[in-house]
Order: structure tokens, then C-alpha cells, then sequence
């Protein structure tokens, strides 16, 4: 018998002697580069590209820990809707493919836990790395342990020396890992039907206050292939705008920057002075506006838009904050109330503004997307196909609403706080790598919490109800402009033209917000929700500023919901009614679904579990999306 | 030169290969063998050592260093012959689970780097017709109503009418597609609509109403034509992908079934 065996091993082996090759060779040479020139174009963006920014694979030093074992070809494979299994042996295939994928695996030590699962355990000489590795060996769940040991002491700064000793040797691990993942996206990018972007998320992490950028490339491997991902450990924000810079330089390519989970930043990510607590220069705010043109508002770690302590006069606005809230990303330390100002995305806005009127500069005048931040290399972010944060939670786990979250210290956020994931809505003439990146650049995009409303956004002066009878997608780029821009100031009181139009395998909408936040002549900071246009408006009369409550059709028992209430798609033209000529405004949509069932009652309906009070609570939400904003500024004084 | 054509065959190259590496370990057969009370630490196995030192500790050994790696190495191979002896490796679930994994690299590691032909992959194609036909397209009109009634009391009118454009109620999507790709209607329109309309024959009749997520529509279907195959040339790229997709999973589950049939198991029920 162990003859035979030993023939069966080597006739598998064979099959590993006759490598070798160039896999490149049947790339189009269309899908190797930017698509510019590769399809034709629509003469506006007309309709939004969707898309996760956000994605990791078994190249990220956490997501092999917890236990993934697909690669960034599954993930292509996944994203543009071909049927993948996933880690746990679940065959999944999303019923509408996406349009786009970011692949963002950390920089910082890639495919060092696999390296580490793979060593020889005699030669693993530092006795943590080698508990890690013993651990990662045990079990799924010894090894989830252990990589939540390891987050801890990168947060900690207190990684054992072998995973970061010889930055060089790591660098050159993480090229081979990059060369053959940029081969990897060329092969699965084709222009007009899907696009695969480089990029990489880039891991700052003082004190376990999360700083973290996804960073994403405009270009094909011809110029991505000239650099590496950026290493976090030891640097500063600027220096990974000088590396991005120095790549423009370098290839004549684009580059671009997406903070994320600011929520969990303990105010560090939208700061009104410099990371070292000097006062911001106007240097410093331009770089950060020019890297930085979009913030991921919403993911599967929670939502940034806003916290209850900043808005409390908005009933909308505990959306994803349980557990979060807390403090930073491993809760190695509490958050304060004095933190929430710089943690959140609109209290962020509104602090560019008054940045901006102190020095020219407004370094916070981002644009929003959602994406999933799965580490299972499954982009999903429906509520009913929820893959889990990382493969320790895919739905094999039944009891994974439960579960304490295992990162840090433990206390106070279990699988119930996280959400299904987001995605990012591009406004795109078509869908290539440059047109989609294009639209990140103007900011003409826009986040929803998964499901796929159509969301139009237009600010101008001379918008009427007249213009929904003709081309008022035209009128909106001829005579305003889209959400990402910015108007002028011209003594008259702006005018927005405004529709959503509902998932069409989703909830019905409740209402349409505009979020505005300005900054007053004394310069004090101010913000306000309008309701703009709700479903059944003559039924539903606002009373005391405030519109009722839509309903509620969610039943508890069968995690299901009816149309019955709600509309297919809501339009309004609205004007500003608070308008001062000469003030600092943003305006920004959000739109809310009719309350829905959240991931945890589908979980607790299928697998027969039942939810603590607290999570029963947050079981049913409203979804929504979110618009980038379109910002009033003052014309320029002398 | 012509070759016959059983020599392309990867099973072929498969059982070949397999056979070279048989010869080797049988060649090799003393040093692999724990049963051995010999153990020789060659030049070649001390170069492995000091790469994984290497590896590990991102520099090279000194030569003290590597005199104790190679200790090391001696040590843990007396421990683990001696282990495999007493059969501690059968009753480990990591032992086993590592060693199951093993086996899955090594049937699919070769499709994973291989090159294929260009022969290889027309027939690939060839093979599979419908995965690399174009996309069924779509040309139609239609009318969206937010019920079911207001949408049965404009079928009465849609046929005379001079502008069917005027019927509908408003509603931010294209009144008309004209070829459209599925996955275009699937994203404007949704799944129901799309299920909807496949249902609906072609023809100069407006049909309906027909459900989607939006309310109700009627629909002008114009035509519905099946996807085309896309000529080899434009799409090699796509095929190579699925080729590879394709051969790794088949590679495993044929060595799988290779080791498989020499087994007879059972299960109490």
C-alpha cells in the first residue's frame, strides 16, 4: 500500500515539473492598459457602474489567517459573476455581476502568514511566530485567534522581528505577489464589460487608530508594474502621497487614495491640525485634497456618515454605529465624545469648510463611496448574502451573529455589529479603467449600504420642475453640475435636481434627504436635514419639520418584507431655503429604503438561532445611499 | 514533425510525469525511507537548510548557525522517523489535512503556470460553445405604471395611440433599448423584468403588463436574439481563463478519482 501511494504522490508531482511559461501571451492589448480609445462612449455618464473598492484575498496577512484560501483570480471570477466556492466549500455566484473590482490586499507583509503557514517549524525561531504557526495549523478557529494576536501587536507596534526584520526581503516577496497579480487583473479586464483596477490598502495604524487608504490605480501593468505596494510600517500620510506622486512622475500614470473606517480612527482621521498636532498648513491641505478625492463612507466595520452625538437632531442617524462606536479598531482604547468630530465623514465636510475659509484650502472636499472590506474574496454586500467579514464568519458558522468579534480586547462589538458591506457607484461614460477611475477623480460617484438605487444629483442656479418633461439629464450637465462639483456663488440661491430611482430587485424608497453643512460669518459650524421628497407625500404630511415614519412591513419571523409601502423612484427640484449669499456650503442626498431585514434575522430565520434584545434591536434597518456632495463656494476676493 | 496525437494528451503527459518521479524516489528510494537508521545530510540538503535560514531570517546562516540548524535537522529527523515508526503521523488531524492539501497542489500546480497551445484552446473552444457566445440582446419599448390597473387601462389605448411615449407614467429609465446586452437589462430593469420579458414572444404586438421591481410595464419585445459566438481571435484571453479555471479543478478531481478507485470504503449507516 505505501508503494502505492508513494507512485500516486509522484504522479501528482509530475504534473508540477512541467511549469513555465508566459501567461501574458493572449492579453488583448486593449485590456493591458487604460481602455482609453477601447469603446465608444456615452455623451454623459448614463448610468452608474457598480462596483467594491475594497476587496481582499489570501495575499492580505489577516485574511489567510482567518482561514481564505481564494486568490484574486476567484475574486475576479466572483465579482464579474461567474460561480466561485468559497473557502468553506459554499457555492456562491452573485445573480447581477459587478461592473468594477478593486483587489486592495494590505502592503504591509503580503503573504507573510502564508509564508509563515508554509515554513519549516524547526527554523521559526521567535517562540510568538512560532505559537502562531502551530496555532495556525490546529484549527480555523486557533488560527482566527492567532491572526487577531497578530492585528493586536501591528496595532500595538509590538510585531515579532521576523515578520518585519529585513524590509527588503519582504519587498521583494511583495513584488513577485504584485507582478503576478497585476497579470492577473489584465487577464480578467475587458473593456466595456468589466474592469479590474490595481490597488493595495495601505495599513497605518498608530496606536490601533485606524488611518487606512485603499490605493487605486488608474493603469495597466505596463506602469502599475514599475512600483510596489507602499509599506505602512513606520511612515507618515505624506509619504504615501510622495509615493504616489513619485508614481505619477515616474510612469505618467494615476494614482488615487481612499481613507476608510474612520469610524474606528478615535478622531485621528479628519483632524483640524496636522497628525502632529501642529497647525495645518495650506500645503498639507492641498496634497491631502489632490490624493484623497473620495472617502469610503460605509462598509462591512460599520458607517462613518455620522454619529448621534454630532447629529442629534437627525432621527437617521445610528445607521451601523453599534459596537463601533467604542473606539479604535483593536478597542485597545476608548473612544470620547471630544474624538467623534474627527472620526466622521459629515462632521469631516463640515471642518473643510471652515479649513478652507482659514486657509484657501479645503483639504476635506471628498467625494463618498461604499465597498465591502470583505477578507473572504467575495465581494458581496446583500443582506441575504451575507459572506461574513472573513472566512471565521462565512455562513458555515451559524452561530456567527453571536459571536464575540474576535480582535483586540474582546469587549463590546460581536457579529451582529457588522454589516452587510457597501458598494461604489460610479457615474461613468462607460466602463474602463479610465472612465471609472475618471469618475473617482471628479467625484461623480456615490455610496450606497448594498442595495443598487440610481442616484442623480445636479446643482445649478435655474433648475425648474419644467426641466423633468425634456433631456433633464442633459439640462443637468449643460446648465449645473454633477454631485462631486462645486458651484459659484453668484448671489443667487442654488437649485438641485434631484431623483432616485429604487433597486429594482430591492426595497422601496422612503425618502430623499439633502444633508447640508455650512459655515456661518462668525465661523461657526452648522448642519442641517431636509427632507427633500418622500413616498406618499399627501398621505404623509411633515408636521413639525418632521415627516412620519414610513411603516414597517418587516416580518420578524420569516426575515421578509412587502412593497406595500414606499415608492419605485422619487424626484424633486429643490431650493435651498436657507441660502446667505457669500456662505461655505456642501450639499449632499441620502436616501432611505423602506426598513428591511438586516443579515442577523436572515441568519436567525435560517439557522433557527435566536438574538439577544440588543441585536434584535438593530435587526431591521433602513438602507440607504449616500451622494457625494456638491459644495457653494464663495467666488475668490482679491 | 508529426506526432501522434496521444502524445498531447495531459492525462498522458500526467501518468509520464508521474512515472519519472516514481523513478526518482525509488532511486532516491534510502533517503526517503524512514525505516532507514541512516541519515545523511548531503551538500544539497545543507543548501536547503541554510535557504530556509535564508528565508526565515532574511540573511544567511553563519556557520555556526547552519552547524546548528543541521543539529536541529538531525534531531527532528531521529524524532520523526522514530514518530513514523510508532505511527504517531496516523491518528493527526493536521498531519492529515496538510498532507490531503499536498496532494490537491501537486494535481493542479502544472495548469496553474502551463501555457496551453493555441491548439489546445480552439479546442477548448470548440468544446464549449456557450460559454463564449456573446450575450442574447434585446430591442424593445416599454411603458412603466406604478399598478397593475393603470397599466391593463393604457393596453386599451397603446395600439392607436400617436405618441405611445405619452402613456406611461415618469420614471427614470429608458423608454427604449435597442440591442442591448442581458447583463445591461439585468442592471437597468432587474431580474424580474428580465424572467419577464424572456417569456414574451418577439413581435409588433405591445404584450403585457409585465411585473418588475418597479411596478408594472408594457412591453414592445422587438427582438430577441440569442448571442452569437464571438470569433476565437477577439476572445483567446477569456478562453485561456476558463481553460484554466476548468483544467485545475478537473486535474484534482481526476488524481482524486486516480487514488480513489484503489479504495473500497464504507459507511455505517
Amino acid at each position: 500500500m505505501r508503494n502505492g501511494l508513494v507512485y500516486a504522490a509522484g504522479l501528482m508531482a509530475g504534473a508540477a515539473l512541467l511549469a513555465g511559461c508566459d501567461m501574458a501571451a493572449n492579453i488583448p492589448e486593449a485590456a493591458r492598459g487604460t481602455g482609453e480609445g477601447a469603446i465608444e462612449l456615452a455623451e454623459f455618464p448614463d448610468r452608474p457602474y457598480w462596483g467594491d473598492t475594497h476587496l481582499h484575498t489570501d495575499n492580505s496577512i489577516d485574511a489567510f489567517g482567518f482561514g481564505v484560501r481564494l486568490g484574486p483570480e476567484e475574486a475576479l471570477r466572483f465579482a464579474s459573476g461567474e460561480e466561485v466556492t468559497s473557502t468553506t466549500g459554499v457555492k456562491g455566484r452573485l445573480a447581477r455581476p459587478l461592473d468594477f473590482l478593486v483587489i486592495a490586499d494590505h502592503s504591509d507583509a503580503m503573504g507573510a502568514t502564508r509564508r509563515l503557514y508554509d515554513a519549516p517549524r524547526l527554523l521559526i525561531r521567535d517562540a510568538t511566530l512560532r505559537r502562531w504557526h502551530d496555532m495556525m495549523h490546529e484549527s480555523p478557529q486557533q488560527s482566527q485567534r492567532a491572526v487577531a494576536e497578530l492585528i493586536t501587536a501591528a496595532a500595538n507596534g509590538t510585531l515579532p522581528k521576523g515578520l518585519t526584520e529585513d524590509p527588503e526581503a519582504q519587498a521583494e516577496a511583495t513584488r513577485d505577489i504584485w507582478t503576478a497579480q497585476l497579470e492577473t487583473l489584465d487577464r480578467y479586464n475587458r473593456p466595456g464589460k468589466f474592469t479590474a483596477l490595481a490597488g493595495f490598502e495601505w495599513t497605518l495604524m498608530p496606536d490601533g487608530n485606524n488611518l487606512h487608504r485603499v490605493v487605486m490605480f488608474r493603469d495597466g501593468s505596463d506602469k502599475t508594474g514599475k512600483v510596489a505596494p507602499f509599506q505602512s510600517i513606520d511612515t507618515r500620510v505624506e509619504q504615501l502621497w510622495d509615493y504616489m506622486d513619485a508614481y505619477a512622475r515616474k510612469t505618467g500614470g494615476q494614482v488615487l487614495a481612499i481613507p476608510h473606517n474612520s469610524n474606528v480612527s478615535n478622531g485621528l482621521m479628519f483632524e483640524l491640525t496636522m497628525p502632529d498636532g501642529g497647525p495645518m498648513t495650506a500645503e498639507y491641505a492641498r496634497r491631502r485634497a489632490r490624493a484623497e478625492p473620495v472617502v469610503e463612507i460605509t462598509q462591512i466595520k460599520g458607517d462613518s456618515e455620522t454619529h448621534p452625538f454630532l447629529s442629534p437632531n437627525d432621527e437617521f442617524a445610528s445607521f451601523g454605529v453599534a459596537g463601533w462606536e467604542l473606539g479604535n479598531l483593536p478597542l485597545t482604547q476608548r473612544a470620547t465624545p471630544a474624538m467623534a468630530g474627527g472620526s466622521y465623514v459629515r462632521e469631516a465636510l463640515k471642518r473643510g469648510l471652515s479649513i478652507e475659509q482659514r486657509l484657501g484650502v479645503n483639504p476635506y472636499s471628498f467625494g463618498v463611496v461604499g465597498s465591502t472590506d470583505s477578507h473572504t474574496a467575495l465581494a458581496t454586500a446583500d443582506e441575504d448574502n451575507f459572506f461574513g467579514k472573513h472566512t471565521g464568519n462565512e455562513p458555515a458558522n451559524r452561530n456567527r451573529a453571536l459571536d464575540p468579534q474576535n480582535l483586540g480586547t474582546d469587549i463590546g462589538r460581536f457579529g451582529w455589529n457588522y454589516l452587510a458591506g457597501g458598494y461604489a457607484a460610479a457615474w461613468a461614460r462607460g466602463n474602463t479603467r479610465a472612465e471609472i477611475f475618471d469618475a473617482f477623480r471628479r467625484r461623480e460617484v456615490y455610496a450606497t449600504t448594498g442595495p443598487r438605487m440610481v442616484v442623480r444629483l445636479f446643482g445649478g442656479f435655474d433648475f425648474t420642475e419644467a426641466d423633468w418633461a425634456g433631456d433633464w439629464v442633459r439640462a443637468g450637465y449643460r446648465r449645473g453640475v454633477p454631485m462631486g462639483g462645486a458651484l459659484k456663488d453668484k448671489g443667487k440661491v442654488p437649485t438641485f435636481l434631484i431623483s432616485a430611482l429604487k433597486d429594482p430587485d430591492g426595497a422601496n424608497l422612503d425618502r430623499v434627504q439633502m444633508v447640508k453643512g455650512w459655515v456661518d460669518a462668525s465661523g461657526e459650524l452648522h448642519e442641517r436635514v431636509y427632507d427633500v421628497v418622500w413616498s406618499d407625500m399627501d398621505r404623509r404630511r411633515s408636521s413639525g419639520g418632521k415627516v412620519p415614519a414610513v411603516g414597517d412591513t418587516v416580518d420578524r419571523k420569516t426575515a421578509t418584507y412587502t412593497n406595500s409601502i414606499g415608492a419605485a423612484e422619487l424626484r424633486s427640484v429643490w431650493r435651498d431655503p436657507s441660502y446667505r449669499h457669500g456662505q461655505r456650503a456642501f450639499y449632499y442626498l441620502r436616501v432611505l429604503e423602506i426598513p428591511t431585514p438586516r443579515w442577523p434575522l436572515y441568519d436567525a430565520v435560517r439557522f433557527g438561532i435566536k438574538l439577544p434584545a440588543d441585536a434584535m434591536a438593530d435587526a431591521v434597518a433602513q438602507e440607504r445611499a449616500y451622494s457625494s456632495p456638491i459644495w457653494l463656494k464663495p467666488k475668490k476676493r482679491k | 514533425m508529426k506526432r501522434p496525437g496521444w502524445t498531447g494528451e495531459p492525462l498522458v503527459h500526467f501518468l509520464i510525469a508521474g512515472a519519472v518521479i516514481f523513478a526518482f524516489f525509488a532511486w532516491r528510494g534510502e533517503e526517503v525511507d524512514p525505516a532507514s537508521r541512516t541519515i545523511s545530510v548531503d551538500r544539497e540538503q545543507q543548501a536547503q537548510i541554510a535557504l530556509g535560514f535564508e528565508r526565515m531570517m532574511q540573511r544567511p546562516p553563519t556557520d555556526a548557525e547552519l552547524d546548528s540548524q543541521i543539529e536541529r535537522y538531525v534531531r527532528d529527523e531521529v524524532l520523526y522517523r522514530e514518530a513514523l515508526r510508532l505511527g504517531l503521523d496516523r491518528d493527526d488531524a493536521v498531519v492529515r489535512r496538510r498532507l490531503a492539501q499536498k496532494m490537491d497542489m501537486l494535481a493542479s500546480a502544472q495548469a496553474e503556470t502551463e501555457q496551453p497551445s493555441a491548439k489546445v484552446l480552439l479546442a477548448w473552444y470548440d468544446a464549449h460553445p456557450e460559454r463564449f457566445a456573446d450575450e442574447t440582446r434585446y430591442t424593445f419599448d416599454q411603458l412603466w405604471f406604478d399598478s397593475e390597473v393603470a397599466a391593463r387601462s393604457a393596453m386599451g389605448k397603446v395600439r392607436s395611440a400617436k405618441d405611445w411615449r405619452r402613456l406611461g407614467q415618469a420614471i427614470s429609465l429608458p423608454p427604449s433599448l435597442t440591442g442591448e446586452a442581458r447583463d445591461e437589462v439585468l442592471a437597468r430593469f432587474g431580474e424580474q423584468f428580465l424572467t419577464a420579458i424572456d417569456l414574451l414572444e418577439p413581435g409588433e404586438q405591445w404584450q403585457g403588463p409585465v411585473r418588475s421591481g418597479f411596478g408594472w410595464h408594457l412591453v414592445h419585445l422587438r427582438a430577441r436574439e440569442p448571442g452569437k459566438p464571438r470569433p476565437f481571435a477577439e476572445i483567446a484571453n477569456t478562453v485561456e481563463n476558463d481553460w484554466r479555471t476548468a483544467t485545475i479543478a478537473a486535474r484534482r478531481e481526476e488524481g482524486y478519482r486516480l487514488l480513489r478507485e484503489a479504495y473500497k470504503v464504507e459507511i455505517d449507516k
